[in-house]
């Protein structure tokens, strides 16, 4: 539990306070920050580095958790943290709608308003120790991004690290500096990337990340996966052959949020909000709630 | 029992008005609703208000903050905040429990709405009991006491030629205190209250219905709802809002107003996907989330027997027959 005595699901210190502490402690209130750096990763996927004005860290998220990001005029939106430096945190964000595209015509130095962080994040002590299997597809790698990076930068308290990615081309591969250069440098960090079709200059795997987790047939781990609805749908029955128990299959779960607080409503899955309850959730909880997400 | 005569309300408002700032039921043009009192202003006894005062704590429309984006800059400026103690006089059982409704929401699970908290903490609380329950009303089977309702900081008792008066908080105590002047103590008994018409038995639906998601129950109710959302916004539980900004210029004012899981763009994500895209998706949650959600979360319905939304919807949905069409679901 937090060390502030709430019931929150935090199971870490954290200061809520924090979230806002330069405007007020209300928590629907953005606090000013800045873009400090960003990195075009696909044709329409950017990463953006969000530092404070004084060059801080905006709040401490733990892997998995999520922040709201603002440009005030144009509208807020729940975004997962993809990693965290020492001074700054990282949102990945495809330019889908109004929001992300007015994003991606931004410059490094624009100032922009972020809160959070939100939900309840990976589940760290469950996964120490163990061999790791992550899965993404697409923009989904960024959620899952934050946990790899976690296991790297603590990488005695973690088993193997092997990880499945895919996209439609080559192009749309994200995070093309650790998939090609940092993370084949890991210790005991397996990769397996595949695109969805052949393409010149692609000599590695082609074919959808089911199929590819199918014929890689890995012995039951601990699973992490998060990638567009068709491969969630397609890649779970995959792993129940394999043996994966339910509760060793994690995803995380994105829904329409206004408030990131549990309180507006939008994005229930049953009595659960995905902002506070969520984002993560075992297919053991998620057998629990409607399929409505 | 601390009585004054009906004929006198007008100098206890007055009297209160100089403490507090009071708001009262009024009716007008058709439609009733809580508002600022005013000296000579005419209390609404009859029944209950057809606009809840949910809007007191959680304005339709609430300004929260302002910004300012200049170039690549972005300011934040806080808003001024109305302070002051007011008093609300004449809410009834279900609105009170409403409160209650609305507390578990704002006021729990980690995070604290400072915009409600804020007004929830400077309100005083009078409470008026109903003798005659309305057309629509069913608190009473929602087992809620339509004469003292729980959670107000004073009970007020409409007995004909006099009202009562008993304080049940030590805010409340205050109120009375303030009144010496105006109240005698007298011996009366509360009237006897009247037939409710409507009385659906809530017993074992939010348990029932944690099986019936996939019942073509909601189909069949989603065929005739119009998903105009009306009922969500007299509603004196729904609590969902939106977010969004009034842009002037570099200027700009972030606000937040009802919203309504009626309406598609509710769910609506950038990407294209709707996790409840039909109306019966959304009116299924509409009532999961009042029988079922909410019980599980927070252990009490997220309806108060009001009867405001059999009033106001078009088609005539009605709350209480689809309680008894979910009994009666196989």
């Amino acid at each position: 539990m937090c060390a502030c005595n709430c019931d929150c699901n935090h199971d870490h210190d954290y200061d809520h306070n924090s979230v806002s502490s330069t405007v007020t402690s209300n928590p629907l209130i953005p606090m000013r920050a800045k873009v400090i750096n960003i990195v075009q990763e696909t044709v329409d996927t950017k990463t953006f580095y969000i530092s404070t004005l004084d060059g801080e860290k905006p709040f401490d998220p733990q892997p998995g958790q999520l922040g709201m990001l603002s440009l005030p005029d144009i509208g807020e939106a729940m975004f997962s943290v993809t990693n965290k430096g020492e001074k700054h945190i990282e949102m990945a964000i495809k330019a889908v709608g109004e929001l992300t595209n007015a994003l991606h015509e931004i410059e490094v130095g624009q100032e922009v308003g972020i809160r959070g962080p939100y939900g309840n994040g990976f589940p760290l002590d469950y996964c120490r120790g163990k061999d790791l299997l992550f899965i993404g597809g697409g923009i989904g790698l960024a959620p899952v991004r934050s946990l790899i990076m976690h296991c790297i930068r603590n990488r005695e308290d973690y088993g193997k690290l092997t990880v499945v990615y895919g996209a439609r081309s080559k192009g749309d591969l994200c995070f093309k500096e650790d998939l090609f250069e940092n993370w084949p440098k890991v210790p005991n960090m397996e990769l397996f990337i595949t695109i969805d079709k052949e393409e010149e200059g692609w000599d590695g795997h082609v074919g959808f990340v089911p199929s590819y987790v199918e014929e890689l047939a890995f012995k039951p781990q601990v699973t992490v996966l998060c990638g567009p609805p068709v491969m969630i749908k397609f890649t779970l029955p995959v792993l129940q052959k394999m043996g994966f128990a339910e509760k060793d299959i994690i995803t995380t779960l994105e829904m329409r949020m206004k408030c990131g607080v549990g309180k507006c409503g939008r994005c229930n899955i049953g009595s659960k909000y995905v902002c506070l309850d969520g984002p993560v959730f075992t297919m053991e909880e998620l057998k629990d709630l409607p399929p409505e997400y | 029992m601390l009585v004054a005569q009906k004929a006198k309300l007008r100098e206890i408002l007055n009297a209160l008005s100089e403490e507090y700032q009071v708001a009262v039921p009024v009716q007008r043009e058709g439609t009733s609703a809580f508002e600022l009192y005013r000296d000579g202003i005419e209390v609404m006894f009859n029944g209950n208000t057809s606009i809840s005062p949910k809007g007191m704590f959680f304005p339709q429309t609430e300004k929260m903050y302002g910004f300012k984006t200049v170039k690549n800059t972005t300011e934040f400026v806080s808003l001024p905040v109305e302070q002051g103690k007011r008093l609300l006089f004449g809410v009834r059982s279900c609105d009170m429990k409403s409160l209650d409704c609305l507390d578990q929401v704002f006021l729990t699970k980690g995070y604290i709405d400072e915009f409600y908290k804020q007004k929830r903490e400077r309100t005083v609380i009078v409470a008026l009991g109903c003798n005659e329950p309305g057309e629509t009303c069913f608190c009473a089977s929602l087992g809620l006491d339509p004469q003292k309702a729980a959670g107000a900081d004073v009970h007020a008792y409409d007995l004909g030629e006099v009202i009562g008066f008993e304080a049940v908080t030590e805010a409340g105590q205050k109120v009375l205190d303030l009144l010496k002047n105006h109240l005698r103590e007298q011996q009366f008994a509360l009237p006897p209250v009247g037939e409710f018409y409507l009385k659906p038995e809530v017993a074992g639906v939010p348990e029932k219905l944690k099986g019936m998601f996939e019942s073509p129950l909601w189909e069949e109710i989603a065929r005739k709802c119009l998903n105009c959302g009306a009922c969500t916004y007299v509603c004196p539980t729904c609590h969902c809002f939106d977010i969004s900004q009034d842009v002037r210029g570099e200027k700009g004012i972030k606000y937040r107003c009802w919203d309504s899981c009626m309406f598609g763009e509710y769910t609506q994500m950038a990407g294209g996907h709707n996790p409840r895209p039909t109306k019966k998706e959304r009116v299924r949650n509409r009532f999961m989330h009042k029988l079922n959600y909410f019980p599980e979360r927070y252990n009490m319905l997220l309806c108060t027997g009001c009867g405001r939304c059999l009033d106001v919807c078009p088609v005539k949905m009605d709350i209480t027959s689809i309680i008894q069409q979910i009994k009666e679901a196989k």
